[in-house]
């Protein structure tokens, strides 16, 4: 009973200090719209980044209005917006409205020596590497068709009975018939959903800010010291144990307010879907929340000040997170940064986020659920030796 | 209710606490006096549980002190030397939080947090912050803490350490009143007019020792005479000295930093005359002059040769 008392004093206390609210709740919203926003182009399933590309041709003739057909077609992801003038193209590349311009000459595509010009904005030059190879595959097949059908064309009509009129006909039937025929020649990957940027740093955010409880809870202790209510709390019928029992479920407390205020923000703010099993999500962060609650003792029992908690604790959150993918994406790590990553906490919680995102059997949230579980009990049964000997 | 038998306490090879022994009567207020470092809040750490002795027994209401912790702590209320609160919430909510770990339950806590605000003169600022408050409304709040489980016995550890003159007074017309209804007190402080004013019986502890100990007038009698002539003066000559512990009345002389000097008196004689002389064929000039009266800074310095804010 009494451990619960200082639990909640503590979480109260926790919730008075504008500096851990800025901290542990606000922060932690801003860097998921941060991060989730600057890298939605490099997530997402992989697909090619979302380009807007600004077209200028003067005059215009078959070809590049088929070029610029093509370029805007529904599977490239390319948005083609037609500029009026080259000066006006040049305004859109410098205004940055659109990523990447193309300035396609009058005989484009007939006449060899008239070629396109692509003209990148900063940061955009793999959509327009891409945009240059659709380009002049486009070119060169339709050269390859133009020559081979004069070529036809005319070894037929010298062998054929009928006139040039009706070879031509036969031909463009021909060969609209096998354009409009839709072949597949590469087999689609197997559909499997990936998570969005947005879903990823939240999940990623979430797992790291509630590593920071690790820290706070350490210092809360240490500040307890300093301040002599430590002492005093000793001087009153309550337990050692008690205290420390308190202070555990103190950091439990305020950790699942956090996790609880960010998961609304970001689901209603933010728009991020947390996945169709809310009971999965909660199951994971309770056996995280546990393993972070013994961390935080862990830091209490082997640092002798606030300072030092501090230091200790900011040092060891950034290593675990930058280790565990709450920086960057896990998927872009060698393999035995990945191995390793297998050893930190958060990295277990955030890949069982983003696999309940995208939806996952109860099964596979077992060895995670253990493994978080251990490294708490482990935490727990170590820092609770030694500060049972400090305070006592 | 509080026995101290032979109690001992060491760190290492460091004997902090060296054989100390006294009694406190139900209904008393007893003072612990003595210089910083001299062991007192140690002692208190020891009575109160939080530290164990390692020697000797200590009993409260007839219970051992460490077999019995729970139930001694129950009895004991502690105003410890610094303000132990916690400064983001408020004087209420302090309250009601040391008085549930005292085992008082939601709504008994809350009433009795109201009364003690009422007891400390702060009842209008119960929801501010303790950050907010001064030194001297910290104090009464961690005053108040400690009487929130309404202890037999209080012990307060320096108290006023550090506040304005008006809240030293509440305060210790707080504990005046609070022993007057029957609380024990023990008061602990290097202010010996604060001592004088609260307790009846009184003990001198000094470098972890038991150097005097009994009731206002039992340590007035042994000052004797009792008065303190206190000199200051220019050129002092170890000649000088052995001069002035010749003279007729005086017991000791004891040599202060700043050429200052104390000559304890033995009785009511008037030796100034002599003294001035004495000076005066030494070529010794004297700056100041000072006749003080016996009280327990004199008994201090007579019996250790030191100053209680040393």
């Amino acid at each position: 009973m009494k451990s619960l008392l200082i639990a909640v004093k503590d979480a109260k206390t926790h919730l008075k200090d504008r500096k851990a609210i800025l901290m542990m709740i606000l922060m932690p919203i801003l860097l998921t719209v941060i991060l989730g926003s600057a890298l939605k182009g490099m997530m997402g399933g992989g697909r090619m980044p979302e380009t807007i590309l600004g077209v200028y041709t003067p005059e215009g003739n078959a070809m590049t209005a088929s070029i610029v057909q093509t370029l805007g077609d529904d599977a490239l992801v390319i948005t083609v917006e037609q500029a009026k003038s080259e000066k006006q193209l040049m305004e859109w590349i410098e205004d940055r409205e659109v990523h990447i311009g193309l300035l396609l000459p009058d005989g484009w595509g007939i006449d060899a020596k008239e070629r396109a010009v692509i003209l990148p904005v900063s940061g955009q030059e793999t959509g327009a590497a891409i945009i240059r190879q659709l380009i002049e595959t486009y070119a060169q097949m339709s050269h390859a068709i133009t020559n081979s059908t004069i070529s036809i064309m005319t070894e037929a009509a010298v062998l054929s009975s009928k006139d040039r009129t009706a070879i031509q006909s036969e031909l463009a039937a021909s060969l609209e018939k096998v354009v409009n025929e839709q072949r597949n020649y590469v087999n689609e990957p197997p559909e499997e959903e990936s998570v969005s940027s947005m879903q990823y740093y939240a999940a990623a955010m979430a797992a790291m800010f509630l590593l920071f409880n690790a820290m706070a809870g350490g210092k809360s202790f240490h500040q307890e010291r300093r301040s002599e209510t430590l002492s005093r709390l000793l001087m009153t019928p309550t337990t050692v144990h008690s205290v420390l029992a308190g202070k555990f479920i103190g950091t439990i407390l305020f950790a699942w307010i956090q996790f609880l205020i960010f998961m609304v923000a970001t689901r209603f703010l933010l728009n991020v879907d947390w996945g169709s099993s809310i009971m999965q999500i909660l199951f994971i962060t309770f056996f995280y929340i546990f393993s972070v609650a013994g961390l935080a003792m862990v830091v209490a029992a082997f640092t002798s000040n606030e300072k030092m908690a501090d230091v200790v604790g900011t040092m060891g959150v950034q290593v675990l997170a930058l280790l565990g993918g709450s920086m960057l994406p896990l998927s872009l790590f060698p393999e035995i940064m990945r191995k390793m990553a297998m050893a930190t906490p958060n990295s277990w919680a955030l890949t069982s986020f983003t696999s309940i995102m995208t939806g996952t059997p109860w099964s596979t949230l077992w060895l995670p659920a253990m493994v978080l579980f251990g490294i708490g009990v482990t935490s727990i049964f170590i820092s609770s030796l030694r500060l049972r000997r400090r305070i006592a | 209710m509080l026995t101290l038998s032979n109690v001992k306490k060491g760190f290492g090879a460091h004997e902090i606490i060296k054989g100390i022994s006294f009694q406190v009567e139900k209904g008393e207020s007893f003072g612990l006096l003595g210089p910083n470092g001299a062991g007192k809040s140690t002692l208190i750490s020891m009575i109160c549980g939080l530290l164990p002795y390692g020697a000797g027994e200590i009993l409260i209401n007839g219970k051992l002190v460490g077999r019995h912790l729970k139930e001694t702590k129950q009895i004991i209320g502690v105003v410890p030397q610094d303000i132990a609160l916690y400064p983001t919430m408020s004087a209420l909510d302090n309250l009601i939080f040391w008085g549930r770990m005292y085992g008082l339950s939601g709504n008994t806590a809350k009433t009795r947090a109201k009364e003690v605000l009422e007891e400390v003169g702060l009842t209008e600022r119960a929801k501010g912050r303790i950050e907010t408050f001064s030194g001297g409304m910290k104090r009464r709040i961690n005053i108040g803490a400690a009487l929130m489980h309404e202890p037999q016995l209080l012990i307060m550890d320096e108290p006023t350490v550090g506040i304005d003159p008006q809240s030293r007074n509440h305060i210790l017309e707080t504990v005046k009143t609070l022993n007057e209804q029957g609380m024990t007190v023990i008061y602990t402080s290097h202010y010996m007019e604060e001592v004088e004013y609260l307790c009846k019986r009184i003990a001198i502890i000094d470098d972890g020792k038991l150097i005097v100990s009994g009731t206002q007038r039992d340590l007035s009698n042994r000052l004797a005479g009792g008065r303190v002539l206190k000199l200051t003066v220019d050129s002092l000559r170890p000649s000088f000295i052995e001069q002035l512990k010749q003279l007729n009345g005086v017991e000791k002389v004891i040599v202060q930093p700043a050429e200052e000097i104390d000559v304890h008196l033995q009785s009511e004689m008037e030796i100034v005359s002599d003294v001035i002389l004495l000076a005066s064929r030494s070529g010794i000039a004297i700056h100041n002059m000072q006749l003080k009266e016996a009280n327990l800074e004199t008994l201090f310095l007579q019996l250790t040769g030191r100053s209680l804010r040393e």
